[in-house]
């Protein structure tokens, strides 16, 4: 595969020194700095989360600004995402936050993967092997992420609940499969579309099946696209919230779910409890974007989306 | 063809697999689920069901309870029972919610039950009438029984003692208003809008004023109520408005004869409103976005922002936690400030708040000899009062009337006289549509974009045309 | 072969019962679902539509499995879009030509009287217009946030994996969070802004005091959250511009704006148009950042908004699905005219 190779280079990303570098630090960290507050809040007291002028600073930065604008930091809070009292005096008791998180992880990630699997397999159907109509198959593909979920909220607990699917890990993770196929299916077609046609041609012509074109030839040049395709469907399916919130039981709750117990109780919003239920949450799924993040970047041109 | 059917057969199969069944159940262990919202309450009834709960049938009661956060709890709760799923046997339910849920066929009507067994009509006849009848009653204060109150609910005033009683404030206010600023809870159990608002006016300090004889950190405002887009946020307090100036809403429990056009928009209502919205410009300016709900005003009271804030009892635990508010050790508690008549008698009319729990339609059997068996556990004195004990209210008689009950909680002095003002709004299957325009022309007016006489006629309108449709006005 | 025969022989082929006729299948379960919904009892529907989305399902592979391995390889994905997508779609549909309320028991065929009361609702035309609004705003300062951005990172820089982190960051949050904690930047007593502002002018920010505030608030929100998405894949486009392509035209001494519109956009703007797509679909869909953030007042309650009013708080459930059906159809107008106009620049270009 000589020329795969020249392709590269040829694709090599230009370099910028230092001078890009403090650029993009200043734009990130005031795109960032929402975030920053959330993380920083997840180490406050209560009575600090809220203080005018805000507290942005732990106290070990007491030497740099004034000792109104910082606070002590505590871990209390992360350890209250586990285990803590739900009444006034009583004892703590578990919260059940690992079960949620487990769940989180193991739902997302089951159907981040079977999305990719079946997308990817219908991708290369549709690329390589166009059906008669084939852009009014992808067109209505599209169509079913187009209405608001909560229109369709009704027919689908009553599926679930005849199939018994109702609170089961199989139904929420067949659900959030069909929820990611749409967004697997159109960015894996567009990049099977850019691959070159003719080194398949030359395979076949060596005496490749099919199964070796897919798996030996072209898998290998979608890599970058099964990236991205990956962490686009985890960040939509982490934090869905709606069919989360209806369809799953005590035992299969998700993290976003139960988030929003700190909300709204009997006292406004707790919001230690919640940045560091926010930060835990966002530990994975930033783990598995850095991961993936040089097959994402490695570059890849995606045809038009056609119709 | 070989091919074809084999990848049928697993296909079936794998179709197959989604299917899961339920574990059988034993005879002797009865399991009834239960939708609550997440909160101290049901967390205490939770608690007090695990250390204390044994069933009188000898079985082994299971109750398990799902708590769902508060701010999705409705929404969760209506798919569930609207799907059909019929997951729970038991919920805590708004009160507000029971005409949808009842006409819907859910949640069930309890009166053979009482009528068979004396001792729990006994506990209903040890009953506070206003929350029996906000919570239970379908018609509104009709015969027919549906709910049992979980954690009844009214409005008080929580006041900082720190700034009111502190001796330059009250001089400053003697001199200006010639009356004592009310410090004391008992002062503050004497006060009515007009000392509210004067209390408002009093207190608007800019950051770096003098406040209680020290500058001030940050802008300070004597007042607040709640005046929220969302949920019922500003129809809970405005109702109380209406009620103490001799206006009414819509009456559901003279259908189809009550009227909305004209009552509720009435000369009088309007002027009730007028003054609900008059208080407005002494609070803080979060009040211009509309988004001042009860959360909010909590927040500004234990930030230490405000010096008054009628809220909720529920809430009070939280203002009184050092760990979660800044004035913990100077709050005093008192009843909610009301109109005075001409007589000097305060009215102080309100809107009850708080939820009953319902059973089940589906729930049938040994399951709702359980769950009225559980119901009665919980209405009986002796929980009742450890509920009330871990921050609980009761609507039983003999136990917030019992010496003990005003210990318990600093606000507890507030409560067997506050329920005595207590009316609700409406219980009708059309309550949600009713609220929602409702709030939505009270917002507009909140945020100063339509005054009190047009937001009513609005609102008046519509319900009219709606309750007509409904058959509900004729 | 003229249009009479090809009407004729198709309509025939159509009506064919066999095995591979899938036609028929869709034909069958396209009607057949809506009505088995409402005339048959719920285990009986669900049971008929399995039937008949398994029919669909066994015709298009047996279809294609004599036609093309592509129907194959397609259908473990249809098969899971039909039962878990196009199933609930259909359902709804059928539901928009009743007067269900989910709440009640009974039901009636009204035809198309939703569609008639919806289109000549004054509310529903503000409630539109509320929402085109925001998504002409929110997806434009998205693409344009996101096209700078993946400007800036498209070089290779030291630490540039870990500053590209930062940015993608907020697309990962959950609404909860977002909500709570954008409701407090704004916050005229609390809030950043306000204490910002507060140094320069003595007086409380308020922000949402104003349907214009209101509606940069959520825009900023929003847009803040989604624009790393766009920004994600234009990056992606613009790391694989061949870079001989740019050492040509600087040899050429090529003005930077050109060098920009004739080498680096048509590598993007494939990938350009598909985020324009998704997040324009993802707008239309606005609900959570509006109802934490003002619970549409300040006149700023979206199309979605009104739809979880209908559907949950009021329980209209038909009434609620004949308004996705004008949402549905709304949004697929749009996607169709961006797929328009994108093909037709390709195929000029």
């Amino acid at each position: 595969m000589k020329w795969i190779s020249r392709k590269d280079r040829a694709r090599e990303v230009d370099r910028a020194g230092w001078g890009r570098t403090a650029g993009a630090a200043i734009a990130s960290f005031i795109y960032f700095f929402p975030v920053l507050v959330i993380i920083i809040t997840a180490f406050k007291k209560h009575t600090d989360a809220l203080a005018v002028p805000a507290k942005l600073f732990p106290d070990f930065m007491g030497w740099l600004v004034p000792e109104r604008l910082t606070f002590t930091p505590t871990l209390e809070n992360f350890v209250s995402v586990f285990s803590r009292s739900f009444t006034t005096g009583g004892a703590a008791q578990d919260t059940g936050f690992d079960l949620f998180f487990f769940n989180s992880i193991f739902i997302a990630g089951s159907s981040v993967l079977l999305a990719l699997a079946i997308g990817t397999l219908a991708a290369f159907g549709f690329s390589r092997y166009p059906l008669k109509g084939n852009d009014t198959y992808l067109f209505v593909i599209l169509t079913t992420r187009m209405l608001p979920a909560i229109v369709v909220i009704i027919p689908v607990m009553l599926m679930f609940r005849i199939t018994g699917l109702a609170g089961t890990y199989t139904g929420i993770i067949l659900l959030y499969t069909a929820f990611n196929l749409p967004f697997t299916i159109w960015m894996m077609k567009s990049f099977f579309d850019e691959l070159s046609p003719d080194v398949e041609d030359a395979a076949r012509i060596d005496g490749s099946s099919d199964r070796g074109v897919f798996f030996k030839i072209c898998m290998p040049q979608v890599v970058a696209g099964l990236a991205a395709t990956a962490v686009f469907g985890l960040i939509l399916t982490w934090n869905e919230f709606l069919f989360a919130l209806l369809l799953t039981g005590v035992d299969t709750r998700t993290v976003p779910v139960a988030m929003s117990q700190t909300i709204g109780g009997d006292i406004g919003v707790r919001w230690g409890l919640l940045a560091a239920i926010e930060t835990l949450f966002l530990i994975p799924v930033i783990l598995v974007t850095f991961f993936l993040q040089n097959q994402l970047l490695r570059g890849v041109t995606f045809g038009t989306v056609k119709r | 063809m070989n091919r074809t059917s084999k990848l049928l057969t697993t296909l079936v199969v794998a179709g197959g697999m989604g299917l899961s069944f339920s574990a059988p159940s034993y005879a002797e262990e009865i399991t009834l689920r239960m939708a609550v919202p997440d909160w101290p309450p049901t967390r205490i009834m939770k608690k007090l069901f695990d250390e204390n709960y044994e069933a009188k049938s000898g079985n082994s009661v299971n109750l398990e309870f799902d708590f769902i956060p508060w701010p999705d709890y409705y929404t969760r709760l209506n798919a569930s029972l609207t799907s059909g799923e019929q997951k729970y046997n038991m919920a805590v339910s708004d009160s507000q919610w029971l005409g949808a849920f009842i006409e819907g066929g859910y949640y069930r009507k309890l009166n053979d039950l009482i009528d068979a067994d004396p001792e729990l009509k006994t506990i209903l006849d040890g009953m506070h009438q206003a929350p029996l009848q906000a919570y239970g009653t379908y018609p509104y204060k009709s015969e027919n029984i549906y709910g049992f109150p979980q954690m009844p609910d009214i409005l008080i005033t929580y006041a900082r003692t720190d700034v009111l009683c502190e001796a330059s404030e009250q001089a400053a206010f003697m001199a200006k208003y010639s009356t004592k600023l009310p410090c004391t809870p008992e002062e503050l159990d004497q006060m009515d809008w007009t000392m509210y608002g004067n209390i408002g006016e009093f207190f608007q300090r800019k950051k770096g004023d003098m406040l209680a004889g020290e500058p001030a950190t940050d802008d300070f405002y004597g007042i607040a109520y709640q005046a929220g887009k969302g949920y019922d946020f500003s129809s809970m307090q405005i109702n109380g408005f209406t009620w103490q100036h001799g206006a009414g809403i819509w009456d559901e429990t003279n259908i189809p004869n009550a009227q909305a056009e004209g009552v509720v928009n009435s000369d009088l209502a309007v002027v009730a409103l007028d003054r609900y919205l008059s208080l407005l410009k002494y609070m803080p300016p979060v009040v211009k976005t509309g988004s001042m709900d009860i959360f909010k005003t909590d927040e500004l009271f234990r930030e230490g922002k405000i010096a008054m804030n009628v809220q909720w009892i529920g809430f009070a635990e939280s203002a009184i936690n050092p760990e979660t508010s800044k004035v913990a050790n100077d709050v005093a508690f008192a009843s909610m400030p009301g109109l005075r008549k001409a007589d000097g008698r305060i009215d102080r009319s309100s809107n009850i708040g708080g939820q009953p729990f319902v059973i089940m339609t589906w729930t049938e059997g040994q399951e709702i000899i359980e769950a009225v068996d559980f119901v009665k556990w919980w209405l009986s004195s002796d929980i009742q009062h450890q509920f009330a004990a871990a921050g609980g209210q009761s609507a039983i008689k003999a136990v917030y009337n019992d010496p003990k009950y005003v210990t318990y909680r600093p606000w507890n002095r507030t409560w067997a006289s506050g329920l005595e003002w207590q009316r609700d709004v409406w219980h009708i299957p059309q309550f949600f549509e009713l609220l929602v325009q409702q709030q939505e022309q009270f917002d507009l007016a909140i945020t100063g974009k339509q005054d009190a006489k047009t937001t009513l006629g609005n609102i008046a309108s519509f319900q009219q045309r709606l309750l007509e449709d409904a058959g509900l006005i004729q | 072969m003229n249009t009479t025969t090809a009407a004729h022989s198709s309509a025939g082929k159509l009506l064919a019962f066999r095995w591979d006729n899938w036609r028929l299948a869709l034909l069958a379960t396209l009607i057949g679902v809506p009505l088995s919904a409402f005339v048959l009892p719920n285990f009986a529907a669900v049971v008929a539509t399995c039937i008949l989305g398994g029919l669909l399902v066994i015709t298009s592979v047996v279809y294609s499995w004599t036609r093309h391995v592509g129907g194959l390889l397609v259908a473990p994905a249809i098969a899971v879009l039909v039962v878990m997508n196009i199933f609930p779609l259909l359902w709804s549909l059928g539901l928009s030509f009743y007067n269900y309320r989910a709440d009640r028991q009974s039901l009636s065929f009204i035809g198309l009287r939703n569609y008639e009361r919806l289109l000549s609702d004054p509310v529903v035309w503000e409630r539109l217009t509320t929402t085109a609004t925001l998504v002409v705003l929110t997806v434009a300062v998205q693409m344009v946030v996101g096209f700078l951005f993946a400007l800036l990172f498209s070089k290779q820089f030291p630490l540039r994996r870990y500053l590209l982190i930062l940015v993608l960051t907020p697309m990962m949050l959950s609404y909860v969070a977002v909500g709570a904690f954008f409701r407090y930047y704004y916050d005229p007593t609390f809030g950043l802004v306000s204490q910002v502002v507060n140094m320069f002018t003595d007086e409380p920010f308020v922000l949402i005091s104003s349907t214009g505030g209101a509606i940069a608030a959520i825009v900023i929100a929003d847009a803040w959250m989604w624009a790393p998405f766009v920004m994600l894949l234009v990056l992606a486009g613009l790391v694989s511009v061949p870079k001989h392509l740019y050492e040509a035209a600087s040899i050429d001494r090529v003005p930077a704006w050109r060098r920009f519109w004739s080498i680096t956009f048509p590598y993007v703007k494939g990938l350009l148009m598909l985020a324009l797509l998704f997040r324009t679909i993802e707008a239309f869909k606005l609900f959570d950042v509006v109802f934490i953030l003002t619970d549409g007042g300040q006149s700023t309650e979206t199309i979605a908004l009104y739809v979880y009013r209908q559907a949950i708080q009021f329980n209209k459930t038909s009434y609620s699905a004949s308004l996705s059906y004008i949402l549905l159809f709304t949004v697929i107008v749009l996607t169709n005219l961006y797929l328009y106009l994108a093909n037709r620049r390709t195929k000029e270009g």
